[in-house]
């Protein structure tokens, strides 16, 4: 959203999950600060305090075409494509502390 | 915002079943506006109609009104009663559709759940059976439901489907014990199911083949079983699919599962599928996606305690913070994330303090 200019760096997503004005997608944009379109990363305003008042009322957010990555109707989580997930896991590295039986690199438990 | 003050209000069609599960078990009326008002299909469709009467008929006393164009319900919730009930369920949703929400109320009725489903017993977007009987029944088993079984009758594949299914759920608890689990799932064991109704069992073989070809780097023991239905009992349509799943030496477990279509080839979903429970492992903190809003919302109906889970940065998605928001409206609680300290995968402890729900059935001592 260009709206958001007064945008913090980094985002408590604690308070994040329950502004209601922002919808859920915007939510994680921020704060995984994926929209890093606009100018407005100074690094200046980092600790400044949180405040709805910095956004435009986004009331729209729930009338809005079905968004089926949203919507817990739907059981089956998102998945990356095929082979996206094949040329991840071609190596088993990242995973590996997470099987029991596996010998660690170190000893980090 | 709201005219009635007496309701909880939400807009639109999204998390239809959990908003009318939240407000049986807070016993708060909701109003549901604007259900798909923009659509060329306005209003419910048959499944959450079907839905609507399932839960009409396990509980005492609700009140469900839906206007003409069926684009706004109110819903006033009874007692959860439970008892011995048979579902039809459309064609247009499976079996699971229906069974996911019953998971939420059954321990909280009056009497034992006994219900029968019949209809499609898989499809792309829902639970299938494998799913609910080794991925949302451990889960309930550490709240406390020990004594829930779902025993397949017959499968049914879509479209014709033909299936039948049987929830049975005998432990009634006053209210769900307070859960703790603050270590990421360390997998001891991966098991599973490949299924098929009306089709060659060979298909079977070559997706467990193609899953534990995926597999076998990861050093884990796999145990796929075969599962083939014939006959009577196996539905109208023929059909396939896999299911892989998980586990820990403490009974956790993570999922993946997908069936297969007209034109499938047997190795790609096997494949697929053991790739999606790699990714579904590696995104998952103490539970899995799918199970993440069930442990949430057993944990919000907890004693008024504060119980925590782990859970990593992946898996706050959309469908999370709808939750979440949704379980705030009605309960009015909110959860406090808390960043893991003591090692730097960036995860998070998700600490919940229950509403100190009690089973309106049952006696507190």
């Amino acid at each position: 959203l260009k709206g958001s200019q007064n945008r913090r760096r980094k985002w408590d997503i604690g308070k994040l999950i329950y502004m209601d004005n922002i919808p859920p997608r915007e939510c994680l944009k921020r704060w995984r600060n994926e929209d890093v379109g606009d100018e407005e990363e100074e690094g200046s305003d980092i600790e400044q305090d949180e405040g709805e008042g910095f956004f435009k009322k986004n009331d729209g957010s729930f009338s809005k075409a079905h968004d089926y990555e949203g919507d817990l109707e739907r059981f089956s989580p998102y998945f990356d494509k095929i082979e996206k997930l094949m040329e991840k896991w071609s190596s088993l590295d990242s995973l590996k502390d997470r099987f029991i039986g596996v010998p660690k690199p170190e000893d980090s438990k | 915002m709201s005219s009635r003050p007496s309701y909880v209000v939400f807009q639109g069609s999204q998390n239809f079943r959990l908003r009318i599960m939240l407000a049986t078990l807070s016993g708060k009326a909701v109003k549901i506006e604007k259900i798909r008002s923009n659509d060329l299909n306005p209003g419910l469709k048959d499944y959450e109609v079907s839905f609507l009467r399932l839960m009409e008929s396990v509980t005492n006393g609700s009140a469900i009104e839906i206007s003409y164009t069926g684009t706004t319900v109110i819903y006033r919730p009874g007692i959860i009663v439970g008892g011995s009930v048979t579902h039809n369920c459309p064609m247009s949703k499976p079996v699971g559709y229906f069974v996911e929400p019953m998971l939420y109320l059954a321990p909280f009725s009056k009497r034992k759940f006994s219900i029968v489903f019949r209809g499609c017993t898989a499809s792309h977007y829902d639970a299938g059976i494998e799913v609910i009987k080794w991925g949302l029944l451990p889960v309930l088993e550490r709240f406390g439901v020990r004594e829930c079984a779902l025993h397949t009758l017959k499968r049914g594949s879509p479209p014709q489907g033909g299936g039948e299914v049987h929830l049975i759920v005998d432990s009634l608890i006053p209210q769900p014990i307070t859960m703790h689990n603050l270590d990421r799932i360390t997998i001891a064991s991966i098991r599973g199911v490949a299924y098929s109704t009306r089709v060659s069992p060979s298909m079977v073989n070559r997706m467990i083949d193609a899953a534990r070809k995926v597999l076998k780097p990861v050093n884990c023991e796999v145990n796929i079983s075969a599962d083939v239905w014939r006959g009577e009992n196996s539905g109208k349509s023929p059909g396939w699919g896999i299911t892989l799943v998980a586990a820990t030496k403490k009974g956790w477990c993570v999922f993946a599962e997908d069936i297969g279509d007209a034109g499938d080839v047997p190795e790609d979903i096997g494949t697929k599928v053991a790739y999606q429970l790699l990714e579904e492992i590696s995104i998952s903190g103490a539970v899995g996606r799918n199970q993440l809003p069930l442990a949430i919302v057993y944990m919000i109906i907890g004693k008024e305690d504060i119980g925590r889970l782990r859970i990593t940065r992946d898996q706050i998605d959309e469908k999370f913070i709808h939750l979440l928001r949704d379980i705030k409206s009605i309960f009015g609680s909110e959860i406090y994330l808390k960043p893991v300290d003591d090692d730097d995968t960036g995860d998070l402890i998700a600490m919940v303090k229950g509403v100190g729900f009690t089973n309106t059935s049952k006696k507190i001592a």
